[in-house]
């Protein structure tokens, strides 16, 4: 039998008991809009997450940070759950040895030391001032991170700095009298500004120290720490820490404080991550925390298909009802066919092909009434939740609701094949059929 | 030269709970080719099971049946299907028409398997309705025609893949006589035509057109005038 033929007789036989298939295809037309709204709210809600993680950092990058021995390894700070270590009470520090061995591990393109200035210091330029944090980092060039120059360039040297987009921001004046107009915020590309460094001495005297630099570039904004920083060589922030802290570091002895581990791309990152820590030392990616989220909407997504599911598992059982009775009340007409040569995967194909088309019929209904719900809850939704972003600050959400276009397409099939399912022990018990009792039958 | 129908030996007995019917028990049959076999028998005598056994509707207990020297007996399900396709046509005492399709729908349904384009398909189907006198009927359901134009669209239908045999089981049994009598003669003339016809009924109108007589008594075959003296003691038991 020819597919054509097959399908124009499965449309004509659906078509003449249009009552039947309409109430059937109503329980699959409910069970697939269900999975289609639910899985679409899940997919929404989940862009939302991600839209709200913009600015996370890099997610090929892993921060790794010594182990200095005894157990409760003090990463500190909120990221602390997630920073993985692994506690063997002995020490692995990050001395220029231990960076090569990371340097080799497969897949990682990048080991920089980085290190906080940790002194009390501000900003100056012009009459302006400003407070910003100073980052220092074993790299002359700032692409290593993947930052990108809006102005000027990325290289570092000793007597430049590279800044983020927003340090210009923080910068008022201090001598501002009350009524005077606020300056605009300095445009600091280019321009000579001057760092002041301040400690104390026994007797409690201020020492201040001065280190005048051009900003040789303006970093592209990422939405991460990098848009309030000043980025300076590693040497230069490492020996102002020193003079501040009046503590000499052996690097071979001491180690870093800190490096950062780039690898090739993020899906190495996890697997480099372990490695670090099996090596000893602790190590942190934002990739575990992306992922937490990513994984807690996949699985947000898989109940409320489940719960869609369950709709059609009853709209399974109407097809299966519906087929049976089919089949029953057209016994005589199997048996004709197979008088006529219609082989049993003929008659197979006929009723597989009705129980489908019944699911194709409610599927394409459910996923067009689910497409359109969602889109009405979208109108509505992200209206009231814009007004709550403009209440408590925050990003507005572009949707509430997302339909991909794989959703309806796998619905659909989905629908489909539930079709052929319920329909398979009725289809199969036509195509065995005995043509003479079916000829018969009463 | 070989017949074209070869039984021989062949039972089929039906299990009944603890009894079993002996519906046809040790049969042998030849039929030539280009015949009009007409197969007399009372009520239950085998008649029907014999014919669906012909044809390949129903296996046998025991038995050969052999059709073009084909072995239907050793034959799959999907072997016998397509057999029926080329070989035969049916027509049933019930007509069996599709209830939602028209007479022309109805006569073409059988050719929709062997994949024959539906504009052929539905010329030659017309072309047949028209050979039944049925021509200006081709739109009608079957509610919408009578019994002998119902069984004039099956008889139409048993055409439509050109089979070298003809099966009707009780073509009469629901027909009036005026109606009866005209499908009685047009299956004379699809014989006429060079196709081999077996038709089964306890219609005694029926052997007119007959080339072979086949009598059956409680699934056994007897003579002429075995089959004349039993029917008649059974016609006087009944008055
Ligand atoms: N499916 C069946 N199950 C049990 N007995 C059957 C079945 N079909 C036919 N019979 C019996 O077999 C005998 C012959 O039946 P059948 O071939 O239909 O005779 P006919 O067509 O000559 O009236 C009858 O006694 C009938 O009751
Ligand atoms: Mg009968």
């Amino acid at each position: 039998m020819k597919l054509i033929d097959l399908i124009r007789l499965v449309v004509n036989n659906l078509n003449r008991r249009k009552a039947r298939v309409g109430l059937t295809a109503i329980g699959v037309v409910i069970g697939t809009a269900a999975v289609v709204i639910l899985v679409s709210l899940a997919i929404g809600l989940q862009m939302n997450a991600n839209e709200q993680l913009y600015g996370i950092g890099n997610l090929s990058q892993i921060n790794v940070s010594p182990n200095y021995g005894g157990g409760g390894g003090g990463y500190g700070g909120p990221m602390v759950q997630i920073a993985g270590s692994l506690d063997t009470g002995e020490s692995a520090l990050l001395t220029p040895r231990a960076i090569k061995d990371l340097q080799a591990l497969p897949g990682v393109v990048s080991v920089i030391p980085r290190e906080y200035l940790n002194a009390q210091m501000y900003v100056t330029y012009k009459k302006m001032q400003g407070y910003s944090s100073i980052i220092g980092v074993a790299t002359e060039d700032l692409t290593t991170f993947g930052l990108e120059a809006d102005q000027g360039i990325t290289g570092l040297s000793r007597a430049s700095v590279v800044i983020g987009p927003q340090v210009a921001m923080g910068f008022y004046d201090p001598n501002l009298r009350p009524g005077q107009e606020t300056p605009p915020p300095p445009d600091l590309y280019d321009q000579q500004i001057q760092l002041t460094i301040l400690k104390y001495d026994a007797d409690g005297n201020e020492i201040r120290k001065n280190i005048s630099v051009r900003v040789a570039g303006v970093l592209a904004e990422t939405g991460a720490e990098s848009d309030w920083s000043i980025y300076m060589p590693l040497d230069q922030v490492a020996s102002i820490n020193e003079w501040a802290n009046g503590f000499r570091v052996n690097r071979n002895k001491d180690g870093y404080t800190e490096v950062i581990v780039t690898v090739e791309n993020p899906d190495k990152t996890i697997e480099v991550r372990d490695q670090i820590i099996a090596l000893g030392y602790q190590a942190f990616t934002m990739l575990d925390f992306v992922q937490g989220i990513n994984n807690f909407y996949t699985i947000l997504q898989v109940v409320l298909g489940g719960v869609g599911a369950i709709a059609l598992l009853v709209a399974a059982i109407g097809i299966a009802n519906t087929m049976a009775m089919s089949i029953l009340e057209r016994t005589r007409e199997i048996g004709l066919m197979k008088a006529v040569g219609a082989t049993n995967r003929d008659v197979l194909a006929i009723f597989l092909g009705e129980a489908a088309g019944i699911g194709f019929i409610g599927g394409a209904g459910g996923v067009l009434i689910g497409w359109l719900a969602g889109q009405g809850l979208n109108v509505v939704a992200v209206v009231y939740l814009a007004q709550q972003a403009a209440q408590q600050g925050g990003m507005p959400p572009s949707v509430a609701v997302y339909t991909p276009i794989w959703l309806p397409v796998f619905v659909l099939l989905f629908s489909v094949f539930i079709g052929m399912v319920s329909g398979l022990y009725p289809a199969l018990r036509a195509a065995t059929m005995i043509p003479v009792q079916a000829l018969k039958y009463e | 030269m070989t017949p074209l129908i070869q039984v021989a030996g062949l039972k089929r007995h039906y299990q009944m709970g603890g009894t079993t019917v002996r519906a046809l028990d040790g049969v042998d049959i030849e039929i030539p080719a280009h015949t009009f076999t007409v197969v007399m028998g009372p009520s239950g005598s085998g008649k029907s099971s014999l014919l669906y056994l012909l044809g390949g509707l129903d296996r046998p207990t025991a038995g050969e049946i052999s059709i073009n020297g084909e072995r239907l007996d050793q034959m799959d399900e999907n072997a016998l299907a397509l057999f029926r396709r080329k070989m035969m046509g049916f027509i049933f005492q019930s007509f069996n028409l599709v209830s939602s399709m028209s007479a022309m729908e109805n006569v073409a349904f059988p050719m929709q398997f062997s994949g024959i384009p539906v504009m052929e398909r539905n010329q030659k189907s017309l072309q047949l309705l028209g050979q039944v006198g049925l021509a200006d009927r081709s739109g009608h359901t079957p509610s919408e025609l009578s019994g002998g134009q119902q069984q004039r669209v099956a008889v139409a239908r048993a055409l439509i893949n050109d089979p070298q045999l003809v099966f009707a089981d009780e073509p009469t049994g629901n027909l009036d006589t005026a109606s009866g009598v005209t499908v009685m003669q047009l299956l004379s003339d699809l014989h006429k035509s060079g196709r081999t016809v077996l038709v089964v009924t306890h219609d005694q109108r029926m052997t007119r057109f007959a080339t072979h007589k086949i009598f059956l008594l409680d699934g056994h075959i007897v003579s002429e005038e075995e089959y004349k003296s039993a029917t008649l003691a059974l016609d006087n038991q009944g008055e």
